[in-house]
């Protein structure tokens, strides 16, 4: 069964004059294809409102009634400053509507299309902002996924407020649009090389639309044109934008840099957080130049080419989740040896964990085991079997944390197979990035040097971090 | 009073777990109760839980549909689980008594309401206690339920399949807390998660609440003292492996 989107038009619901949920209807201010924008009033509510009704019925297109059922789930979570305030919502079967502040301000588009030259500094404090108002998006665990100069509004004083959420995906909420047919909806000239490719989760697609936007006010000109097929769209996965330098010769090396380095193919490659780019956008002091900043020429026919090549294969980035990208805290892994009891030790390596973990209130701990291997006969008691071998050590990993009282944010659990477990463990803390390994080193050697022990030297040899080795 | 429904399955016996979310439900304010089936088996509290739970049912609180591990209980089902669950079927049978044992065998495979379908495992043959896993089992459950909100249990992870664009059922795994809007004008498939044997790493109980008039639905995850609910599978003499589940959350 398709979609059920036999709504009732909406034209004879909502008219100037009219009352719906309390909300008095004023002028009609936009109609546009997707939905229509109406003035209202409502008693007990001081701002100016907004009526968003979207454009549903038989005859339109179901992608109006997904758009609105998104903006609605992710406007009615959103707590920002440069978001408008959600008001209320009216039953989407019968009377659907999204209510929010009215915002002061135009479209940045209006000033675009009016010819305006932005200055240099214009261009840096509007590209700081942006990055600002998308930060307070992913530290929310939203990604916008459409910023574009029509959904940026910006009033007198030069605030800025970013609107529309119908192509957003909030991580916490079923994404809608997630395997639409169409690959890469979204603006043509300011969508991402991954959401070309499908890809809805990535913070880091803002970061490249904020870079497209920079560019344009800088140079007048978008990066990647504005294609209107599949293969123009797939451009940016490889092209190298024209450098803005060529363009405009009083752009700074520095601002090249940072523009050319938000337009990165590989989201990888760009700045990894909005308040990261909003920093070096704020202090250019901290811009370390690359080869990007010198680029005064075109990409040459071979460099074009060799981008082509790398194309063919795009992957793109893994895509961290969106309040991530901007959290330092500190990954600690406690090795913790489940074949041996020595209980002084135990204890010793509890308070050490103890004591690092409450210097560091951001901090998480991975308890960590190995075992040599499981049988692959799955015998007939639970207890033999592969699963319940690791749920035994895995009971005596909680127990050994069970003293340091963490919420199971901060804490969890693995036992690792591996006949080689010093190896095992630091491609553990390299595949997790962690930035301390705890190991215990007993003094209660028995008389031939244990394999843990051999284990200890490796691990401090190899570990891509710190090791702290705690002695009894 | 608005309602709101409490949606529980896979409660396996675990009193601790049981009382913990009964009064994190009050909390909640939960008007009705719904028990998506596996009353029994596992854990080592089945004629409390039964009790409670029939003295609900009896007083129009709540509704409770059959699970396969309640099935197991009066009918022969050996070939279809593991040994451990066999063991804990066997002693369940042990503990319990005649009017415990009518109760499971009286109740429904399956109870549709004028929106919404409540069935341990998936609509689509019911009783052959097939996983909704993926998109393809909870496509074939809304096929049969026909309904827009369809709540199982029997796969003990937490998710919620959405009805796409193109008509095709995506999972999403919901995030404990946070009140998911569900529209009428697609279908959706909610798997509560597991109240007694929680299987995703993370030891509490999963439950969740259904509101119709807000057509919103909240997954919760309660902690509960599984160290003694586990403590007493041990006392029981039941399988040690059952034990470690409970305090793994695996």
């Amino acid at each position: 069964m398709p979609i059920n989107t036999d709504i009732q038009a909406v034209d004879d619901i909502f008219q100037e004059g009219k009352v719906v949920d309390g909300f008095v209807l004023g002028k009609e201010v936009h109609r546009g294809g997707m939905a229509s924008l109406f003035s209202a009033t409502k008693e007990g509510i001081d701002v100016p409102i907004l009526l968003k009704i979207p454009r549903v019925g038989r005859d339109q297109p179901v992608e109006s009634l997904i758009g609105f059922e998104t903006e609605l789930t992710i406007l009615r979570s959103l707590k920002s400053p440069y978001v408008p305030q959600y008001l209320g919502s009216g039953n989407m079967a019968t009377r659907p509507y999204i209510a929010m502040e009215r915002v002061e301000g135009r479209p940045l588009e209006d000033y675009i299309k009016e010819g305006k030259v932005f200055t240099i500094d214009e261009v840096v404090r509007i590209g700081a902002d942006l990055a600002q108002a998308v930060q307070s998006l992913h530290s929310q665990d939203a990604i916008h996924l459409d910023v574009k100069p029509e959904n940026i509004l910006i009033d007198e004083r030069g605030k800025l407020t970013l609107i529309d959420f119908g192509l957003s995906h909030h991580a916490r909420y079923p994404d809608l649009l997630a395997e639409e047919m169409r690959k890469g909806i979204g603006s043509a000239p300011y969508i991402s090389p991954e959401q070309v490719a499908g890809i809805r989760s990535d913070s880091r697609s803002d970061i490249f639309s904020i870079g497209v936007i920079m560019y344009e006010l800088l140079t007048g000109e978008l990066p990647f044109g504005n294609p209107q097929t599949m293969s123009g769209l797939r451009k940016r996965m490889w092209a190298e934008p024209f450098p803005p330098r060529a363009i405009r010769r009083e752009i700074p090396r520095w601002l090249q840099e940072v523009v050319l380095r938000c337009l990165e193919p590989r989201a990888a490659d760009r700045y990894q957080g909005a308040a990261r780019l909003r920093q070096v956008l704020r202090d250019p002091e901290g811009v370390t130049l690359t080869e990007r900043a010198e680029r005064v020429e075109p990409p040459s026919f071979w460099e074009n080419l060799k981008g082509m090549f790398k194309a063919a294969g795009y992957e793109p980035s893994p895509s961290p989740r969106p309040s991530m990208g901007n959290l330092d805290a500190p990954l600690m892994i406690a090795a913790i040896d489940t074949r041996q009891s020595d209980e002084a030790l135990r204890e010793r390596m509890q308070i050490t964990a103890k004591n690092l973990l409450q210097a560091y209130p951001e901090s998480r701990l991975i308890c960590l085991s190995t075992i040599a291997s499981t049988p692959t006969y799955e015998g007939n008691h639970e207890s033999q079997t592969a699963s319940g071998i690791v749920r035994g050590h895995l009971v005596q990993l909680m127990e050994w944390a069970k003293p340091l009282k963490l919420p199971p944010e901060r804490i969890s659990y693995h036992v690792l197979e591996a006949l080689d477990p010093a190896s095992r463990i630091v491609e553990f803390a390299k595949d997790n990035d962690a930035s301390l390994i705890l190991i215990g080193a007993s003094h209660k050697l028995p008389n031939k040097v244990t394999p843990w022990r051999t284990s200890m030297t490796k691990i401090v040899e190899e570990a891509p971090c710190s090791v702290h080795i705690v002695r009894t | 009073m608005t309602e709101r429904i409490g949606l529980f399955a896979d409660l396996h016996s675990n009193l601790e777990a049981f009382d913990s979310c009964m009064a994190r439900a009050e909390e909640l304010g939960v008007t009705r109760m719904v028990f998506l089936g596996d009353l029994v088996g596992y854990n080592a509290d089945p004629v409390a839980l039964l009790e409670r739970i029939a003295t609900l049912v009896e007083n129009k609180k709540a509704i409770a549909v059959l699970g396969n591990h309640d099935e197991a209980v009066f009918k022969d089902s050996r070939n279809q689980m593991n040994a451990s669950a066999n063991a804990a079927i066997e002693w369940t049978k042990s503990q319990l008594n005649n009017d415990h044992i009518d109760f499971l065998k009286n109740l429904p495979l399956m109870v549709q309401e004028d929106q919404i379908c409540f069935v341990h495992a998936s609509a689509y043959n019911p009783a052959e206690w097939n996983y909704i896993t993926d998109s393809m089992s909870a496509w074939r459950c809304v096929q049969s339920s026909g309904k827009n909100y369809t709540f199982v249990g029997h796969a003990h992870e937490q998710a919620l399949f959405y009805q796409s664009a193109v008509g095709k059922l995506i999972r999403f795994a919901p995030h404990p807390g946070d009140e998911i809007p569900v529209l009428p004008h697609r279908q959706w498939v909610g798997v509560v998660g597991s109240l007694g044997q929680p299987r995703d790493g993370n030891p509490e109980a999963c439950f969740a609440v259904f509101e119709p008039a807000s057509e919103s639905l909240t997954f919760h995850r309660t902690p509960y003292d599984h160290y003694t609910a586990a403590e007493k599978v041990r006392r029981a003499g039941l399988p040690e492996d059952l034990a470690n589940r409970l305090i793994t959350g695996k």
